[in-house]
C-alpha cells in the first residue's frame, strides 16, 4: 500500500467533533500524513489538541500555516517571523507581485491559486520562477461549480505545470468531514483534468512525501543550509 | 461478442440521512451526467452491485475505461436533496469477489 498524503486539511479548532470525523475518514480513506493547516494566531495548546486528535487515529501530521498576504512586504515579513515555526509554508497568490515573489522564494514551499480569481492564474511566467511546488485544491475548488469556469481555469493550469515539469501537489483543501475524498478520487480527478496517471499518483503520494522529508531534514538539528550541516565531534 | 470490462468500486457512503439504493443510484446518474453529460453517463454506466445501509458502504461498478470519471463524479457529489452526502472511493477491483477479499 502506498503513502498517500493529502497536505490541505483545514480542520476548524473549534469544532472538535468535527475534527474527529475528519480524522476517522481521512484514516478510513488511507491517508497516511496530513498537512493540518491552522491559522498563525493559534495557541500551541489548541495546536496540540488538534494534531493529537487525528494522530489517535493513526494519521502523521504536518503543521502548515496559509498565507494570504496582499503586498510582497508583507509576504517575506510573514516568512521571516513564522518559517521556522511550520513544516509547511503555503502562500495563496492573490495578486502578481505576491505570485512572482513566492514563487521565487526558497523558504515558500507550496504556492496555490484561487480558482475564483478572474485576475490571476498559474501562467508560464510563475512556472518558470517556481521554486517549490504548485497546489491544486481539486475538491474545495470544484465543488458546486457547474458552470465549468474552474474546470477550465485548472485544466490549463495543469498543462502549463507539465509543459514546465512543474512538481504538482493535489490535496483536497478539505474543511469539514463532507469535503473529505480518498486518494484514488482525488488522483481520479486529476486524470480527467489532463494529467496523466501517473503524474497524479505522484500528486498525492511521492510529490508532497519529497516536501515534507526535505522540510523534515531543516528541520533537523544541525543543518544550516543547503550542504551545511553542524557535525559535533564525538566524545571522547 | 465478448462483454465489456468492468471494474468495481467500495464505497463509503457518508450522509447525516440515512439513503436508499434507488438515491444513492439517481445521486450517482445525476452527477455523472451533470459533469460528462449523457454520453459520458452511458459510457460510464454505473451500477450498483450490493448496497449495505447499515454499515453505509456499497459496492458500484462501471465500464473499465471510464473509471476515473465515475471516481471523479463521487467525488464532486456533495448533497442530495436537502441532505449532505459524499462517497469515499475505497477500493477499485477487476471482480466483486476481489473487492470483498481485499477490505478483510
Amino acid at each position: 500500500m502506498g503513502h498517500y498524503l493529502d497536505l490541505h486539511v483545514i480542520p476548524g479548532p473549534d469544532d472538535l467533533v468535527s475534527c474527529e470525523r475528519m480524522a476517522i475518514l481521512l484514516s478510513t480513506a488511507r491517508y497516511s500524513t496530513i498537512g493540518l493547516t491552522v491559522a498563525t494566531g493559534l495557541l500551541n495548546d489548541r495546536v496540540r489538541s488538534l494534531r493529537r486528535i487525528f494522530e489517535e487515529h493513526g494519521l502523521t501530521t504536518v503543521l502548515r500555516a496559509d498565507f494570504k498576504p496582499d503586498s510582497r512586504t508583507e509576504l517575506l515579513r510573514l516568512l521571516r517571523r513564522f518559517r521556522n515555526l511550520y513544516d509547511l509554508i503555503a502562500v495563496k497568490c492573490v495578486n502578481q507581485h505576491v505570485a512572482a515573489v513566492s514563487c521565487r522564494d526558497r523558504r515558500v514551499d507550496v504556492v496555490f491559486f484561487d480558482v475564483g480569481n478572474r485576475n490571476l492564474r498559474f501562467s508560464h511566467t510563475f512556472a518558470r520562477l517556481l521554486h517549490g511546488a504548485v497546489e491544486f485544491n481539486l475538491v474545495s475548488d470544484l465543488m458546486g461549480q457547474g458552470d465549468g469556469w474552474a474546470f477550465s481555469r485548472i485544466r490549463k493550469a495543469v498543462s502549463i505545470a507539465q509543459e514546465h515539469h512543474v512538481n504538482v501537489i493535489l490535496s483536497s483543501g478539505a474543511r469539514n468531514c463532507e469535503m473529505v475524498r480518498s486518494p484514488l478520487q482525488i488522483s481520479a480527478l486529476a486524470t480527467c483534468l489532463g494529467l496523466t496517471r501517473e503524474e497524479s499518483i505522484r500528486g498525492v503520494s511521492s510529490a508532497p512525501m519529497a516536501i515534507v522529508t526535505e522540510n523534515r531534514r531543516k528541520h533537523a538539528q544541525g543543518y544550516v543550509e543547503d550542504g551545511v550541516k553542524i557535525v559535533v565531534p564525538a566524545r571522547r | 461478442m465478448k462483454p465489456m470490462a468492468r471494474r468495481y468500486l467500495f464505497v463509503k457512503v457518508v450522509s447525516d440521512r440515512g439513503l436508499t439504493n434507488e438515491q444513492l443510484h439517481e445521486a450517482l446518474d445525476s452527477s455523472a451526467r451533470r459533469y460528462f453529460g449523457e454520453i459520458g453517463l452511458s459510457r460510464i454506466d454505473p451500477r450498483i452491485m450490493r448496497f449495505d445501509a447499515e454499515s453505509s458502504t456499497a459496492i458500484v461498478s462501471c465500464e473499465r475505461s471510464a473509471t476515473p470519471e465515475l471516481m471523479s463524479a463521487m467525488a464532486l457529489i456533495t448533497r442530495y436533496s436537502e441532505a449532505s452526502l459524499s462517497l469515499l472511493v475505497l477500493q477499485v477491483s477487476g471482480t466483486i469477489k476481489g473487492v470483498g477479499r481485499r477490505r478483510k
